[in-house]
């Protein structure tokens, strides 16, 4: 058995991640900050399961052209609710810097605490088998 | 890995940043530079432009600096018959720079200069952040 399939382990691997890729997703929207017509994203948190695997985005497929798409479809994986946003400049550019150092210091502490529970997950594994951590 | 693409990102962010300061100082420095003879034209402000750019190896949409455009506002005239360039009326044309925006336009790159090298310090702490695992 690999470390990855403990429950815990997985999705602390699964929540670090996400948090590689959200930091990506925001330099994107930093660098874009004075791009004209420049939208910012965001990703949506990832939803565990009970058994601790991560909720995967199942949508619904459109097959023909009269279907009409549900709200908010976008990238997998992206935030929907992306719209609170704060202003528009004229040019037709929403990013806003405050708010995207907001989400990256969050982001940086949040990663933070993932990787520290991680670190200590493995610590328990360590101490289950009888070596000092 | 992610987060050195992060890194690319922001540098991209970085370079098209410090690409418009040059653009703001050519202007600045050229706030004044009338032309020499009459009928000339002064010096014509110049707009940098941004352009989102797609980078296939990076996967993500980076900022490129787009063309560097004319400004094509009129430009300012001053009464002074004695310059070289002053037409038949004693009007010299100055180009049509306006250091207030220039000086405006600078502190706005210069804030968003600053929140890319923001985003990349918070990822390298991410990074050293992973390492530590190890050392433990």
């Amino acid at each position: 058995m690999a470390v990855g399939d403990l429950p815990l382990i997985g999705m602390l691997k699964t929540r670090m991640q996400w948090h590689q890729s959200r930091q990506k997703v925001l330099a994107e929207n930093v660098s874009n900050a004075d791009t004209p017509g420049f939208k910012p994203r965001d990703l949506r948190s990832p939803a565990f399961g009970p058994a601790g695997a991560a909720a995967g985005g199942v949508g619904v497929q459109l097959t023909q052209a009269g279907h009409i798409a549900p709200a908010g479809a976008g990238r997998p994986g992206e935030d929907a609710r992306g719209a609170r946003r704060f202003e528009t400049t004229p040019s037709g550019n929403a990013v806003n810097l405050e708010d995207e150092m907001l989400k990256a210091s969050q982001n940086q502490a949040d990663y933070a605490l993932a990787a520290s529970l991680y670190q200590k997950s493995l610590q328990m594994l360590r101490t289950a088998v009888g070596r000092r951590a | 890995m992610d987060f050195l693409k992060t890194i690319g990102i922001a540098a991209s962010g970085l370079k098209a940043q410090s690409g418009r300061m040059r653009v703001l100082a050519e202007n600045i420095a050229n706030a004044d530079s009338t032309a020499d003879r009459p009928g000339a034209d002064p010096y014509r402000r110049k707009v940098p432009t941004f352009q989102p750019r797609f980078d296939r190896e990076l996967d993500a949409s980076v900022v490129a600096l787009g063309r560097v455009r004319p400004d094509q506002a009129p430009f300012r005239t001053r009464l002074e018959p004695g310059h070289p360039a002053a037409d038949a009326e004693g009007r010299v044309k100055l180009p049509n720079v306006n250091s207030l925006v220039e000086t405006v336009d600078m502190r706005e790159a210069q804030r968003s200069y600053e929140a890319n090298l923001n985003l990349i310090t918070s990822t390298r702490r991410m990074i050293s952040r992973t390492l530590e695992i190890l050392r433990a």
